[in-house]
């Protein structure tokens, strides 16, 4: 049986998952769309954190709203409101990621109808002091917002507990993406994908169990150092295509790492244990891995995936570039640099969203493999 | 419909603003100065962002340039294709902001109508008019491999909060800290404050100048307006922008006294938001002028007072970080709706043209919404024109010209 | 040791038949809406212009946008890597390839073995693709086929500046109104496609010499054009629809040796 088999149920209807957990839990539900988001405090409120994705239909009320040249992301979620989908939300968290969400904050503001949306203005710097303060002001902020909106303060303690159990679900990711690493036989990438798109909008506590028992069975199956195949990282912002593990298996490679926004980007590194939860809380989200709407220096990006191809021996690397999506557009020149300096092979794929894994992107995909 | 009234030549040179031959001269002089070579120009360069603080670079003797302003001259010119297609062929994807691309490829193949822009020194970002100018500034960064200094302000959706006003203060200190190093001097403070009293004084001025069409018949259309606007962006701190606006201030209300306007037979008065099409400027204003609509007054032009409400004349660089992080632009949907009612009340328009410019997101995204609520509170016609500031290639005259006529028709 | 190459396009479908590296025959048909009857049509004819029957194939290698419904193909392999291998075939002096076809356009950098290096593609827009050529022929009213002919005795191409399709076709209209010559629209349509396809192609590094290839290579405009932007000749085979069947059957052939 597919180890992963729950997991790919549960994602196959996140809103299902959400109103399920609604009824049974009877908490609230609060959507947010950047992996930037404290979920942490969302969650030591006792709601569910729920990470929102463009839907798969076409769109038609987000044209009311937002023009042609924005990207589907954006467009989409707003639509997944507009219809009356996500009936099943309180409302939302906005952290500042790019031009396209604070606008559609404004937007989703105006228009939506939630009785709960909070605006999370994290700095776009990561370093430095001014920096560092002004972080750790905006998650006291939001707490304080949550705790009126709840009816409920929000203890140290608590804090602390739901903060243990997010670093379990990361460590745990974490573990299973290395194990896929040393051995890409392991598991299929459709698997993890599953896994990581969960992560979004699954239950913490529930979810750290999940993954945790994922890492056991998997370390007791222990790696065994298969190794014929083509080696490839995926880079870019997200990626909800299962179709695209499928076919590069059935081409002969294996996805071995990512920095994916979706993926590794959120799964790598934690949040410190000791100390004041709120103050580790804002350093995590200063030091993790930079997203390309923030920044973290000249070349944080860059030298990240410089180091993961050569981490984990990669063949080649697949470029995700989502259309409209300007952060990642502008450094693309410079990623590509990198790689064609260091005789990386690697493909540009453009995507018009994150779902669709059509002809034409195989097609490149495929010729990419023929190359290598 | 009333048929199109077209301007002799006699008349054309009536109406002409006399000052603008000394715009030119000026900015003129200003890019001369700059295009110096180091060792005769003697003072550095700092490329800096269109809503950056510019005022401590006038402390430090730097000479500002702006990107932003090249970008524009580069529209005009109708330089921007060729320049985008290399943008294109250096990797850089067809929807990222023209200003970007035209100026990462001008600085590629020294184009752009002066052959290029002199290299910085350094590098000033400010992110309260986009997310864009943080990653276009990191690649030139790379590419120039000087310091880069981010000032980061946080957005107003709703309320501008202490912890923002905190966070933007620091980092002016931080600014003025980086501008010591890198200059390798100390900041005069004394001077600052006379730099930021010019400041205030060519912003008083330049609303002045902008409030004028606010009388009927208008003396300028923003047509105009978009021609003035380089000097309070670049020359914003000095006396040079403060004498010529005085100049400038002084002939319109001479046209306003004598009742010259700029349009004959002054009938509609609109307001046009977003930036400009650069390259298309005098056939846009021969369209309005020759159905007898004046455009009155622009959202975009209009951002270069904003700071003024928030600036203090006794302590201006204790408000520096706060009055930039709260331009009109770094502000919700909704608040930039009541920027364009005032605005449309305060100069008695009939009507908003809207440029939704592919280029610019943050200013384009919402205005859909910002057009209902116009026509909700106001009940005023207003019309859509989709195309981008520098990149001709997304636009489509028959198209526009078709919506720009549809919707002069429906103003009675 | 013979080989087929089947090549199937959204349009047109090709055939070519290959033994000890020289080409027994070669068919173009059009594709219909059956990818796979096409590609069985296709190799039919091209096995009777051998005077061969089927069982003296080895190998089929199908390509192109329907290759995957060429279900009695031995390997499927896209047309990108076929077009470098094919293009190798016809000129081994070739390091790079410029192809536009009728839904799509792509530019290749090639090693010294004829293998992709690199690729980069536009398959989302109809800029730059023959369908754009189609669209302005009917909006011209003059057959497509004269199109590289007539563009020759342009004075002065008529400048197009959008990106996009229709936006296009808008201003080829607007030129017809306003007199202006066939000829010198026609030059500008070509110089339309000509930068799209060079500013594409220019995200990769390509060295010449260049091949061009797919069905738009027939037209002399669009060649001419696309040297002047390049800056340097471009080698066009009299095969050049047929690169990508070429590459295909020549896939079979080293692999099987």
């Amino acid at each position: 049986m597919d180890p992963f088999k729950r997991i790919k149920e549960i994602v196959a209807d996140p809103y299902a998952y959400a109103r399920t957990w609604k009824k049974e839990k009877g908490g609230l539900v609060i959507g947010h769309f950047c992996s930037y988001t404290p979920v942490e405090l969302i969650a030591s409120v006792g709601a569910l954190p729920f990470r929102i994705f463009p839907g798969k239909d076409a769109l038609s009320l987000a044209d009311a709203h937002l023009q042609a040249y924005c990207c589907n992301p954006v467009r989409g979620a707003l639509e997944e409101a507009l219809r009356g989908r996500l009936d099943f939300l309180e409302g939302a968290a906005f952290p500042h990621t790019c031009d396209s969400m604070m606008r559609l904050s404004d937007i989703w503001r105006l228009n939506a109808g939630f009785p709960f949306h909070a605006d999370v203005i994290l700095p776009v710097k990561t370093t430095g002091e001014s920096a560092a303060e002004y972080s750790l002001a905006v998650l006291q902020r939001f707490k304080k917002d949550l705790e009126r909106h709840f009816k409920r303060t929000l203890t140290t303690e608590k804090l602390g507990e739901v903060l243990r159990v997010y670093n379990r679900i990361r460590r745990g990711l974490e573990r299973l993406y290395r194990l896929r690493s040393e051995d890409p036989f392991l598991f299929g990438g459709g698997g993890l994908l599953a896994l990581t798109q969960a992560a979004g909008f699954m239950d913490p506590y529930d979810l750290a169990e999940e993954v945790e028992g994922l890492v056991e069975r998997f370390e007791k199956e222990g790696p065994q150092g298969r190794s014929r195949v083509k080696r490839l990282i995926l880079s870019g912002g997200m990626c909800l295509m299962p179709d695209l593990f499928q076919a590069l298996e059935g081409l002969g490679a294996r996805v071995v790492w990512d920095d994916f926004c979706t993926g590794a980007r959120y799964v790598e590194g934690g949040v410190e244990e000791e100390g004041d939860p709120l103050q580790a809380l804002s350093r995590r989200y200063l030091q993790r891995v930079v997203c390309p709407a923030k920044h973290a220096g000249l070349r944080s990006r860059g030298e990240y995936l410089m180091e993961k191809v050569k981490e984990h021996r990669a063949d080649g690397v697949l470029l995700f570039q989502l259309k409209f999506c300007d952060p990642h557009a502008f450094d693309y020149p410079y990623i590509k640099g990198l790689l064609d300096e260091a005789g990386v092979p690697h493909v540009h794929l453009e995507i018009e969203d994150p779902h669709t894994f059509g002809g034409p992107l195989r097609t490149r995909c495929e010729a990419f493999l023929e190359m290598l | 419909m009333t048929q199109p009234i077209l301007l002799s030549d006699a008349e054309k040179e009536r109406r002409k603003i006399k000052a603008d031959d000394r715009m030119r001269e000026i900015m003129a002089a200003y890019y001369m100065e700059a295009k110096l070579p180091p060792k005769e120009r003697k003072k550095k360069i700092a490329w800096i962002t269109s809503g950056g603080p510019v005022e401590p670079l006038h402390v430090m003797d730097v000479i500002p340039i702006y990107p932003e302003n090249y970008g524009a001259m580069i529209g005009a010119s109708k330089m921007g294709v060729p320049l985008c297609e290399k943008a294109e062929e250096m990797g850089y994807a067809r929807d990222l902001c023209s200003y970007a691309r035209a100026d990462i490829a001008a600085a590629e193949v020294q184009g752009g109508p002066i052959g290029g822009l002199p290299e910085p020194d350094m590098l000033i970002c400010c992110n309260n008019i986009c997310g864009t100018v943080l990653k276009w500034y990191e690649v030139q960064a790379r590419r120039f491999q000087v310091p880069l200094f981010i000032l980061d302000t946080p957005i107003t959706h709703t309320r501008f909060n202490d912890d923002m006003r905190r966070y933007v203060q620091r980092q002016v200190k931080e600014y003025i800290g980086f501008l010591e190093e890198v200059c390798g001097r100390p900041f005069d403070y004394d001077r600052m404050a006379e730099v930021g009293r010019l400041s205030i004084r060519g912003q008083e001025l330049w609303q002045e100048i902008l409030e004028t069409t606010v009388h009927k018949p208008a003396p300028m259309t923003c047509f105009d307006a978009f021609f003035h606007l380089a000097m309070i962006v670049t020359l914003r701190g000095t006396q040079t922008a403060v004498d010529y606006y005085q100049m400038l201030l002084a002939e319109l209300k001479e046209r306003v006294a004598r009742g010259i306007g700029m349009v004959p037979n002054e009938k509609y008065r609109l307001v046009w938001d977003n930036l400009p099409i650069w390259y298309r400027l005098r056939w846009l204003s021969n369209k309005f002028m020759e159905r007898s609509a004046c455009l009155v007054a622009d959202t975009y032009t209009a951002g270069w007072t904003s700071w003024l409400p928030l600036t203090d004349r006794n302590n201006f660089l204790g408000f520096l970080g706060e009055s930039y992080a709260r331009i009109f632009l770094n502000s919700g949907t909704d608040l930039m709706a009541e920027n364009i009612i005032r605005i449309v009340k305060k100069y008695d328009a009939q009507g908003v043209v809207f440029h939704s410019n592919r280029s610019c997101k943050p200013y384009s995204f919402g205005q859909y919404d910002i057009q209902r609520i116009i026509q909700q509170r106001l009940g005023i016609p207003t019309l859509m024109i989709e195309a981008d500031m520098v990149d001709e290639r997304s636009f489509s005259e028959g198209q526009i010209e078709t919506r720009i006529d549809a919707f002069l028709e429906t103003l009675k | 040791m013979i080989t087929a190459g089947i090549d199937v396009g959204s349009i047109s479908t090709k055939a070519v038949i290959i033994e000890g590296g020289r080409i027994l025959s070669a068919v173009v048909i059009g594709s219909g809406y059956n990818a796979r009857r096409a590609g069985q049509e296709a190799l039919d004819l091209a096995l009777k212009e051998a005077g061969l029957q089927a069982d003296r194939i080895v190998g089929i290698v199908a390509t192109g946008y329907g290759r995957n419904s060429v279900d009695f193909a031995h390997r499927t392999v896209t047309e990108i890597t076929c077009h470098g291998l094919g293009a190798h075939f016809l000129d081994p002096a070739v390091r790079s390839v410029i192809d536009i076809g009728g839904q799509d356009s792509k530019a290749m950098a090639l090693n010294e073995q004829g293998r992709v290096r690199e690729f980069v593609m536009n398959d989302k827009c109809a800029a730059g693709t023959g369908r754009f050529l189609e669209v302005m022929a009917r909006a011209l009213e003059v057959d497509l086929e004269a199109f590289g002919r007539l563009s020759l005795k342009a004075d002065r191409p008529a400048p197009i500046s959008s990106v996009c399709t229709v936006f296009a076709e808008s201003e080829v209209i607007s030129l017809i109104a306003a007199g202006e010559k066939r000829e010198n629209i026609i030059a500008g349509i070509h110089a339309a496609v000509a930068a799209r396809v060079t500013a594409m192609a220019r995200r990769i590094a390509l060295a010449p010499p260049t091949m061009m290839t797919g069905g738009v290579a027939k037209n002399i405009g669009v060649v001419k054009a696309l040297e002047e932007r390049l800056g340097h000749p471009l080698h066009v085979s009299e095969m050049a629809q047929l690169t990508g069947a070429i590459g295909a059957a020549l896939i079979m052939a080293s692999s099987s040796s």
